[in-house]
């Protein structure tokens, strides 16, 4: 984990930013006690990752008043993530240090009050402001005036706030605009004597101390990412004193280091932390330079392998240079470069996919193995706030992918090995159930994308509940499984005869397929079944959305300015190749 | 030492090193906020490895304040 810098040099970075990025989010600071300096602290790690951040610092301690009056300021600022940061001190007052100076009776009523208190704020600024609201939990003290026998205490001070956090976190489980930071994980990471320094406390109402606010901002830093949909997707993994110790090649098989006795039981563990990760939906992928028999040897039979061959997307196992194998990785996985992390143990190596991607992460591994795993563990770069089930499923879905690439290889052409995908897509409206999955599609989608709109699960509601607008979203199933949802489109009735399309985006995973063409039947089709004449559409070209620039005119839209237009005549009939089945 | 005292000052205050002399203090220092006091309190701590105590942290008035705390620290600013 890179060194972290003083706050004073964050505070000096944070007057030299004068590039405005692409990326823009504002952020609201809202506090029971001084946070002077995170947000010069949240404006470079933003900047850091190419994004602007527009931070706005509620007056110190006046959070209650800031989200109770809807003319505030805060409101004014029209936040897209607003963080509530609160200490334990504040929220309980005396009771802080005189927990056993009331009855068991009169604390648990004080933890039902102040569970309502917050829960009358939270409700009340969701109603008020479209923001996503991250509230930290309260933090337990180690001190108690019954010391070791405060876990003897039934209705504990120290149960009190467990009760508290759980109490919170339970409310809004299943919220899209609430969420629960750890406080206490970060002070389970950092340790009290270091977060919390009596002088600061003393000196200022500083409650995170100086020296691990830059810490603090680089965990709210997880939130920015996941609320723009940066995260990232794949891990593209060397092996080599990478995945296991030593070089297998000159080794040996019986040679390298991989087993329960140090230093192979570093390598493992490394291993059983990318399989976590796998297990939620990152992509693995190799790239190593290798005879492929020595080292798919001991991919499949040594007894202390973790990663097994199903759980890799993709293996370049050559001799061919780290960059031109990434460039396979992303030809085969069908993703975006922003979207690797590489790890490899090389400084060479690293520094060449550097210099040709900037825009991928290449981790600085340490000479150590035993620091691996910590480094992984470290990285903010995978945060979401939703997991779905297209996640969960996605190692899964990466082998269908590898079938489906060894049948395309087999077949005589594009249409033979079309129809024998039996591809099938389903078109349902967006509904609750598929929403987060759709606003995930929408904030990510860089490729196949005609717009690149980037809407919020918020916005998107609005829209379903808009008579004057179609969201569907689209389920591509063929021979070897669910592909899951991997389409979205959002047409807009513009008037009586015209329809706009606003968004008509795939996943990268099923581009190739035809699929699109299925979709636009469905669009021109249903819009002909409404009476409508026209159909509007616009291509805006990005960096990155080259597959698509030839959407409209092959399904004969015609240039209109700087729109395009299709001319609704007859209707037209799906490729026979694919069904189309509409819910 | 002193050379490191001046960058510290120079970088909290975001002052010249040049222009730093012993009795500049929050009214003479744009910079030197109440909570800039406190920064650079903080930083010195960490560069020098000492800890000043509350007393002396509410004494510091100015530069020459800061030097005399750090003396008494054994810091020897005159290497």
């Amino acid at each position: 984990m890179p060194e972290e810098n003083s706050l004073s040099d964050y505070i000096n970075k944070s007057n030299e930013i004068t590039k405005i990025f692409d990326r823009k989010i504002r952020i609201a600071l809202v506090s029971s006690f001084t946070i002077n300096g995170l947000s010069e602290i949240i404006k470079v790690k933003s900047a850091e990752r190419n994004i602007s951040s527009i931070v706005y610092e509620s007056p110190y301690n006046q959070y209650s008043q800031e989200i109770l009056n809807k003319q505030s300021n805060l409101y004014k600022f029209l936040p897209d993530l607003t963080f509530l940061i609160l200490d334990t001190r504040n929220i309980f007052g005396e009771i802080f240090r005189f927990p056993y100076s009331i009855s068991d009776l009169e604390r648990t009523k004080i933890i039902t009050n102040k569970i309502n208190e917050i829960k009358n704020l939270l409700d009340k600024y969701v109603e008020n402001s479209n923001s996503k609201i991250i509230i930290t939990k309260l933090t337990i003290p180690s001190f108690s005036p019954n010391g070791i026998f405060e876990s003897k205490i039934e209705n504990s001070f120290h149960n009190m706030i467990e009760d508290f956090n759980k109490q919170i976190t339970k409310i809004y489980l299943n919220s899209e605009n609430i969420f629960v930071y750890d406080f206490d994980k970060f002070i389970t990471k950092n340790g009290e004597d270091n977060v919390f320094n009596y002088s600061q406390f003393f000196f200022g109402d500083l409650k995170i101390s100086m020296d691990y606010l830059p810490k603090f901002g680089q965990d709210l830093m997880k939130y920015v990412i996941a609320h723009l949909g940066l995260t990232k997707k794949c891990i593209v993994l060397d092996l080599d004193n990478t995945l296991w110790g030593g070089i297998v090649g000159e080794d040996g098989y019986n040679g390298i280091k991989l087993g329960p006795e140090p230093p192979g039981n570093a390598f493992m563990e490394f291993q059983r932390v990318l399989l976590s990760l796998h297990q939620r939906g990152i992509i693995l992928a190799i790239n190593s330079k290798n005879n492929f028999d020595d080292a798919m040897k001991v991919i499949k039979d040594h007894p202390y392998m973790i990663l097994r061959e199903e759980h890799f997307a993709s293996m370049c196992i050559n001799w061919n240079d780290k960059v031109s194998n990434i460039k396979q990785i992303i030809k085969e996985i069908n993703i975006g470069s922003d979207s690797l992390v590489f790890i490899d143990d090389d400084p060479v190596n690293r520094e060449f996919v550097k210099s040709v991607f900037p825009e991928i992460l290449v981790i600085n591994l340490s000479n150590d193995p035993s620091s691996y795993t910590y480094e992984i563990e470290n990285l903010i770069d995978f945060s979401v706030l939703k997991i779905t089930e297209e996640d969960k499923n996605r190692g899964k879905m990466y082998l269908q992918q590898k079938k489906i690439i060894e049948l395309e290889k087999t077949s005589r052409d594009l249409q033979t090995f079309l129809s024998q995908l039996n591809l099938k897509i389903i078109i349902k409206n967006v509904d609750k159930f598929t929403l987060p999955r759709v606003s995930q599609l929408i904030l990510k989608t860089n490729q196949f994308n005609l717009t690149t709109k980037r809407y919020q699960e918020i916005d998107i509601e609005k829209m379903i509940k808009d008579s004057n607008f179609i969201v569907i979203c689209v389920q591509v199933e063929d021979k070897f499984g669910d592909n899951g949802i991997t389409g979205v489109c959002i047409i807009e009735k513009e008037n009586q005869k015209e329809w706009r399309i606003d968004t008509f985006l795939m996943s990268c995973r099923i581009m190739g397929r035809d699929i699109e063409k299925g979709i636009m039947t469905y669009i021109i089709n249903t819009a002909k079944e409404n009476n409508i004449q026209k159909i509007n559409a616009d291509f805006i070209p990005t960096q990155k959305n080259k597959p698509v620039e030839n959407l409209l005119s092959d399904h004969d839209f015609v240039k209109n300015g700087k729109s395009w237009t299709y001319i609704i005549k007859s209707e037209i009939k799906v490729p026979e190749y694919l069904s189309v089945e509409v819910k | 030492m002193s050379q490191k005292l001046y960058k510290i000052i120079s970088k909290v205050m975001k002052i010249d090193i040049s222009t730093i002399s012993d009795e500049l203090g929050p009214e003479t220092i744009e910079n030197w906020t109440s909570f800039n006091g406190y920064v650079l309190l903080n930083e010195l701590e960490t560069g020098f490895n000492v800890k000043f105590t509350i007393d002396e942290a509410m004494d510091v008035k100015n530069i020459l304040d800061i030097k005399r705390h750090l003396k008494n620290k054994g810091i020897n600013l005159d290497e």
